[in-house]
């Protein structure tokens, strides 16, 4: 049996005047070579045992610690994270804030360069990691010119050059568009089965990362509450722990069917093999412009181009028109123009060509919640009525930096619709990056709230569940143009990518988005 | 388009050339008008690095560069004949105040404008190296010098358009408040996020070992032909800029009456400037580089 390459025994961490514990009397063992995938929802502790587990907790942060926590043999109490780097390399959410260098090359050299390394091995490691990795084509790049994912891959290289034993992660595909955050737990995989390297892996979209894994650990209040198998920690999560069951599970659960699947593949399997053949959903047919038209619209945009001068054009004579208390999900790939999209319908941009009509005020949220709060109190953002619609009251004294990214997201909703008048049209951009299920379903209903009091509410997401859960219309861009344009359960269940994991696994049948639809079709499929 | 001109790599010999020779080259650029008050030498050593920003395709750069520049300039055009009365062309009286007069001189006046040729040169020069020497190549052979530093410098080279683009999207997110806060509010906010972005940084540094760095070793690479021309053209420019200076060429008197040497000498030391901030991207070797690089 391979030695542990992390070993926790009893393990307990405080951080400095934090009234609870963040992490409370952790056991654990990872054995070299294993995928490690660790669960939980936003607070559970997750982030602190990777920090743990890197030596920045408690040498960065401070804090009380207890108990025995090594990493290659080393205790993080004698060795701090410089030594533990020899051991590990770290990957965290956010790639602007872990990139050091200017240019590619030069960043994934630095850690080779800080451990004294000669020139010629410094320059055959970034090689190697670079290959290894995809990016040889951006080395020779500066680092300000990479789009989020190609930045992500960059510092992933920068993190493994020096080929640690162990890989930490925590939440790295959370400000990644779906393909780039598809691609990177694909890289991990090949670097766990190829180079043997041992992941612990932080992740809120679980059916992304349950098929890599080898193991789960699910941390709640601090504490592991499951340690087990894919399939077993999706049946505890089921019983237990509905949120942190992936959608493909909960169908299962639902549908009465055992066992629960950890990916596409095997539900579709495990289908045949209970001989369940459903009809697929024909590819979607949904087309812009077949909408019906009632006056006076919430938001109406007629031939609306935005070209860059000397670049391209952004939008390509978009038309779209949105009724009072619509929920519209507004989806395609990263650089399609929903953005932008948004940022025409408030008003910050100006259209080079045709016009933008609103029936009032539009309140927008951006990508970025962090960036609306700039007081050093909560009550001085949002009011303190705000404060209680965003589940905040009591909490008015606090600096809105030090509030959870949830905390942040509602307090900076509430700022953008704290004006006298309810805002005709209510758009969010990206605003489910980096939360749990919990909280994306909390979010949609205060979305439906707010429709029913006449809003019209439009949320740019690459998220398809939530858009399922959430919009009764869905708007698809291309290169700046509407390509499709229906109701949700047309365009999601019928596509290949832009579908739910329940669409999926039932190939679009029905129309079925969501588990709960998903199990109502399976049910009448197993009584005829 | 970011506000401020950052290194892209380019097929040049000034690019191509390793960032110590590069810097050099640059840094004679600095030197030269350090040397002169003649505004026959200082603009011809304008032109040089004009001619100089043209060869590495960074002129466009260079001219963003020196929009903010002038203003700079301006500010020493105004300054200099406020602060000094020496001078005999009296072309208006002040008066007396604060026990001294504030009469402004045509000398003062030149002089200032003299000053301001020469700020604007050095600013230049220094704005061509931040676009077309690699930072992270330079930093590398500086953190043998002083780790830390260097690296201090590398992180905020890398932080500036960071840190720009965190500012515009702050603003952006100001203007959908209902009632937009102030400037300076959004720049306390902006100045707070940069702080929390640092804190980030610095536990990203401390993961990647730098608790433990050492001094990097040195790289031995051979001199290519870009190296040996761009470090000649440097110290040919230095050599005659200390030369000319040592010979009496590029003389100016600014005070009491201002006096220009307009000669031959300072004619052929400007021509001679240009000429060796073109060199190294001339003639087919130059242009071979060019297209390797």
């Amino acid at each position: 049996m391979p030695e542990p390459i992390l070993v926790a025994e009893d393990f307990s961490y405080t951080y400095p005047d934090a009234p609870h514990r963040a992490l409370g009397n952790i056991s654990l063992e990872l054995e070299a070579g294993s995928f490690t995938l660790l669960a939980g929802e936003s607070g559970s502790g997750k982030s602190t045992l990777l920090r743990a587990a890197c030596g920045l907790v408690p040498h960065f942060h401070g804090g009380e610690a207890s108990g025995e926590f090594t990493v290659g043999g080393m205790s993080i109490r004698d060795h701090g994270p410089g030594d533990l780097s020899e051991v590990c390399g770290t990957l965290f959410q956010d790639p602007e804030s872990q990139v050091v260098m200017g240019g590619v090359r030069a960043e994934i050299a630095l850690g080779l360069e800080h451990r004294g390394e000669s020139p010629a091995a410094v320059a055959r490691a970034v090689e190697e990691a670079a290959l290894a990795l995809g990016i040889g084509q951006l080395l020779a790049r500066r680092t300000d010119t990479l789009s989020g994912g190609e930045l992500q891959r960059v510092a992933l290289a920068a993190a493994l050059a020096h080929r640690p034993r162990l890989l930490l992660l925590d939440e790295p595909t959370s400000q990644l568009d779906p393909v780039a955050g598809d691609e990177l737990i694909w890289l991990l995989r090949r670097l766990n089965e190829e180079w043997g390297t041992t992941v612990l892996l932080s992740e809120h979209r679980l059916e992304r990362c349950l098929p890599a894994a080898d193991r789960v650990l699910a941390l709640d209040g601090g504490r592991i509450a499951c340690d087990a198998a894919p399939a077993d920690f999706l049946a505890w999560a089921a019983e237990v722990r509905p949120p942190l069951a992936t959608p493909a599970a909960r169908l299962f659960s639902l549908a009465g069917l055992r066992p629960l699947p950890a990916s596409v593949k095997q539900a579709k399997a495990a289908l045949r093999d209970a001989g369940i053949e459903l009809e697929p959903q024909p590819e979607p047919r949904a087309e812009p412009g077949r909408r019906r038209k009632r006056a006076p619209a919430a938001l109406e945009l007629r031939g609306v181009w935005h070209e860059i001068e000397n670049g391209p054009a952004i939008l390509r004579g978009v038309d779209v028109r949105v009724e009072p208390g619509e929920l519209v999900a507004l989806m395609g790939r990263n650089g399609a123009g929903k953005s932008t999209l948004l940022k025409h319908a408030k008003g910050l941009l100006e259209p080079t060509r045709g016009s933008v009509k609103t029936s009032g005020e539009v309140a927008l949220l951006l990508q970025n919640p962090g960036d609306y709060l700039i007081h050093e109190h909560a009550r001085e953002e949002a009011g303190e009525a705000g404060l209680v619609s965003a589940g905040l009251d009591g909490r008015g004294d606090a600096d809105p930096r030090d509030l959870s990214g949830g905390e942040r997201q509602r307090l900076a909703l509430e700022v953008v619709l704290s004006g006298e008048n309810a805002p005709a049209v209510v758009c969010l951009d990206e605003p489910t990056r980096g939360m749990d299920r919990s909280r994306k379903e909390a979010l949609a209903l205060r979305l439906h709230e707010l429709a029913q009091g006449g809003a019209a509410v439009i949320v740019a997401t690459h998220d398809p569940e939530f858009a399922a859960n959430l919009a009764e219309r869905v708007l698809l861009m291309g290169e700046g143009e509407l390509i499709a344009d229906g109701p949700v359960d047309e365009v999601l269940a019928g596509g290949w990518y832009f579908a739910t994991e329940v669409a999926r696994v039932l190939g679009g049948a029905a129309g079925a988005l969501t588990p709960e639809q998903g199990a109502a079709v399976l049910a009448r499929e197993l009584v005829s | 388009m970011s506000l401020v001109p950052v290194y892209r790599r380019r097929a040049s010999a000034l690019h191509a050339a390793r960032a110590g020779v590069s810097a050099t080259f640059c840094m004679a650029l600095a030197f030269a008008p350090i040397l002169y008050d003649n505004p026959i030498v200082l603009g011809s050593l304008l032109g040089a690095i004009v001619v100089a920003a043209a060869g590495a395709g960074v002129a466009r750069d260079l001219r963003r560069w020196a929009v903010y520049a002038a203003g700079l300039a301006l500010l020493v055009v105004i300054i200099n004949p406020l602060v000094t009365s020496d001078g005999l062309t009296v072309i208006w009286r002040g008066g007396s105040f604060l026990g001294r007069r504030w009469d402004v001189t045509l000398e003062a006046v030149v002089y200032g404008a003299v000053a301001a040729l020469r700020v604007l040169d050095v600013v230049l020069a220094f704005a061509l190296m931040s676009v077309a020497v690699d930072p992270d190549e330079l930093l590398r052979a500086l953190r043998r010098i002083s780790y830390r530093s260097a690296l201090a410098a590398a992180l905020t080279t890398r932080l500036v358009p960071v840190l720009a683009r965190d500012a515009s999207r702050k603003s952006e997110a100001a203007r959908c408040r209902p009632e937009p806060p102030g400037r300076t509010t959004v720049a306390r906010a902006a100045v707070a996020g940069s702080l929390e972005r640092a804190v980030e940084l610095a536990a990203a540094l401390e993961v990647r070992g730098y608790s433990r760095a050492r001094r990097p070793q040195v790289a031995r690479r051979p001199w290519s032909r870009h190296d040996i021309r761009v470090l000649a053209s440097a110290l040919a420019i230095v050599a005659l800029a200390v030369g000319a200076k040592l010979a009496g060429a590029g003389g100016f008197q600014a005070y009491p009456t201002t006096v220009v040497s307009a000669g031959t000498s300072e004619l052929v030391l400007g021509v001679a400037f240009i000429a060796l901030a073109a060199a190294p991207f001339l003639g087919a070797s130059g242009r071979l580089g060019v297209a390797r690089a």
